[in-house]
């Protein structure tokens, strides 16, 4: 089932363009997208995340559509989000943080305080549960950030960048926890460490100067590149082919 | 939003202004506890006067609070989310508003407990007077939030906190109707009623003005013209009404309460509370003129004094003025400046009405040993002035000062010259 429908997109800033006719189906699954800098994820994230207004198009989150008042305000309850750009509160604690953005979320005020300790443990954070924030190393604030944005259950889950800062054994925790969300929620997962794509998502799409170039599964990436590619990995070769072939045809 | 309010109030800036208010409200207590010492309605009306500060304070801690999210980054996240951006802002404005006001009363908690103490009038409708002060608290963080909604400065609030401050004291000082608006313009004194109807113009329109503060922070634009409104129909009445800096008086307020032994000393109910010690300086003067022909016979609180009276003493009375002559703990503040009050510059007057400043300054000492000789040989810059007359027969000494009576009476200078040599 469709979750995320982004049809004709268009997003500039000022008279740059930053994404063009750009179109996007996902489904329940944990989603990757990938791109280098500059190709306009972050943009294509806050489209979703309904914190932009693109100039043109149609987005539709959960069926709802984003340009719609009551609509983005029924999507949003569905929806999680962690910015690339991680604020925070420093002195309040994890719990009340989580707290805090459960009832931004309008979830029902007795639902709050199990779902919250649930998302504060999901991400591995139940210990520190009552720190501050400002005593939080990065990769913790991450979680902390994962854990805000999980909290209201959401049917769409919007992670950019999410596993900045955290060590190899908190990314496998990581991966793990994202399989188990993509369950039964569209996760759409932005980064640019390619391994996590290849061992977390079900499919991947890749963006490159405001269009989308590939999307498929991690497989197909992976296939797309060959011995003469740059990268360490099959899917960093598959990822530069994918990069270089569509540049080509755009010349 | 009780989840929400708890945890700003926990977390925001809400204790940094509780303490805040605090300390500010101990400090302007102790600074002059006299405004309010022992009176209720002056302790209301003191919540107002140090507006000029407090008010300050709560804008910085409002525009703190309110900017929060923009030093913090964390404008994207709250934006994805579905709540409408005024839940959040009126939780932290309540948060910050709730704190300063508690932190604040605290303060004045402490000074209440010693007005109950010793208050002896507990009407004047004080606490529709003080209700006014905590509602201008509560316009002025609206003001902060909307300050720090608006204004990307990191430095936005202590200015908008100075600013505050000047335009407060210009407003409140400015001899026009405008400085009615000023939260800080008491109205009216301890001894008068301040109309119902004052007391509830100026409520609105510091609620209209808080709403319409939120309502533009928050961009809401219908619920800001509608509070607008509201506030010019509250703000026009208090500007063109006459002026009620002449409100009239509070008749229980001024009730007098006198002693009940000795020579009379009388006392509005409102100070009535330093009726025995004012009693224990007081009558012991009176006595000493029990009897002179044009004595002064009693002693009366200065507040029930007629108006337009030229004279500063008549015949009867001497009027003991007691606006600030009150500790923090209700007693009396300074007993040398309530015998003053017994102090004689009739001589003087009577002098200068005929010559201006060139007369004989025999004059000035006549009257210096008359005060001196009543107030017991202890007046300052005077004493020991009446050394020689005390050397006279106590007889001889009070028919000295009934012939001074008499003379200042007549305003009979060369009368008054002899005098001084006579002693």
């Amino acid at each position: 089932m469709t979750t995320i429908s982004v049809a004709d997109l268009r997003v500039s800033y000022g008279k740059r363009v930053v994404l063009d006719d750009l179109a996007i189906e996902l489904g329940v699954g944990v989603h990757g997208l990938l791109g280098p800098n500059g190709a306009g994820k972050t943009t294509l994230m806050r489209v979703l995340a309904t914190v932009l207004r693109p100039d043109r198009g149609e987005v539709r989150l959960l069926g709802h559509r984003t340009d719609d008042r009551v609509g983005v305000r029924q999507a949003r309850r569905r929806l999680g989000y962690l910015p690339q750009a991680f604020g925070f509160y420093p002195r309040f604690t994890v719990r009340e943080f989580v707290e805090y953005f459960a009832w931004l979320r309008e979830m029902p005020a007795a639902r709050i305080p199990l779902a919250v300790d649930r998302a504060i443990e999901r991400v591995g954070l139940l210990d520190r549960a009552d720190d501050r924030m400002k005593h939080l190393s990065g990769g913790m604030l991450r979680r902390a950030g994962i854990a805000q944005a999980i909290v209201n259950d959401p049917r769409v889950l919007l992670l950019d960048e999410p596993t900045a800062g955290l060590d190899p054994e908190q990314r496998v925790e990581f991966r793990t926890l994202l399989r188990e969300l993509g369950l039964d929620a569209v996760v759409l997962v932005s980064t640019h460490l390619v391994e996590d794509v290849a061992a977390a998502c079900a499919r991947v799409s890749l963006v490159d100067d405001g269009r989308l170039v590939f999307a498929g599964r991690p497989e197909e990436l992976i296939a797309a590149g060959g011995d003469g590619d740059s990268g360490d990995s099959p899917i960093e070769r598959g990822y530069t082919a994918v990069l270089r072939g569509a540049r080509q045809v755009s010349r | 939003m009780r989840r929400a309010l708890w945890v700003e109030l926990r977390r925001g800036t809400a204790p940094v202004a509780a303490l805040a208010m605090f300390g500010a409200g101990v400090w302007v207590l102790a600074v002059h506890p006299d405004d309010w010492g022992g009176r209720w309605v002056g302790l209301a009306d003191y919540l107002r006067v140090p507006l000029m500060v407090l008010c300050p304070l709560m804008v910085c801690a409002g525009a703190w609070q309110a900017g929060r999210e923009r030093r913090r980054d964390i404008g994207e996240l709250i934006a994805a989310t579905p709540r409408p951006g005024w839940h959040s802002l009126v939780a932290a404005w309540l948060a910050v508003t709730l704190a300063g006001i508690a932190g604040l009363m605290v303060a004045y908690a402490g000074a209440a407990v010693l007005v109950a103490r010793v208050a002896t009038y507990d009407g004047g409708a004080w606490w529709q007077r003080a209700s006014v002060g905590v509602l201008a608290l509560a316009a002025a963080s609206a003001g902060g939030v909307l300050v720090g909604r608006r204004v990307r400065l990191r430095v936005a609030a202590p200015i908008a906190g100075l600013a505050t401050y000047v335009g407060l004291t210009i407003l409140t000082y400015w001899n026009a109707p405008a400085a009615r608006l000023s939260p800080a313009d008491t109205v009216g004194s301890v001894y008068s009623l301040v109309p119902g109807w004052v007391t509830g113009l100026q409520a609105t329109w510091l609620v209209a003005l808080t709403v319409l503060l939120l309502a533009v922070a928050v961009r809401r634009w219908r619920v800001a013209l509608l509070a607008g409104a509201v506030a010019i129909a509250a703000a026009v009445p208090i500007n063109t009404a006459p002026s009620w800096y002449r409100a009239p008086a509070d008749p229980a307020a001024v009730e007098l309460v006198c002693t009940s032994s000795g020579p009379e000393v009388c006392l509005t109910r409102v100070n009535a509370f330093l009726l025995d010690e004012v009693a224990a300086v007081a009558q012991p003067i009176l006595a000493r003129l029990d009897g002179i022909p044009g004595a002064p016979r009693r002693a009366v609180d200065e507040a029930v004094r007629p108006p337009g009276d030229s004279v500063p003493e008549d015949a009867d009375t001497v009027w003991l003025p007691l606006d600030f002559q009150a500790t923090a703990f209700g007693d009396l503040a300074n007993v040398d400046y309530l015998r003053w009050a017994f102090g004689q510059r009739a001589g003087g007057e009577c002098a200068y009405s005929l010559h201006g400043e060139e007369f004989d300054q025999r004059i000035h000492q006549v009257d210096g040993i008359a005060t001196d000789w009543l107030l017991g040989g202890s007046v300052l810059g005077a004493a020991g002035a009446s050394a020689g007359l005390r050397e006279l027969p106590p007889s001889a000494q009070r028919a000295w000062y009934a012939d001074y009576l008499d003379a200042v009476g007549r305003c009979d200078l060369p009368a008054l010259v002899r005098l001084a040599e006579q002693p």
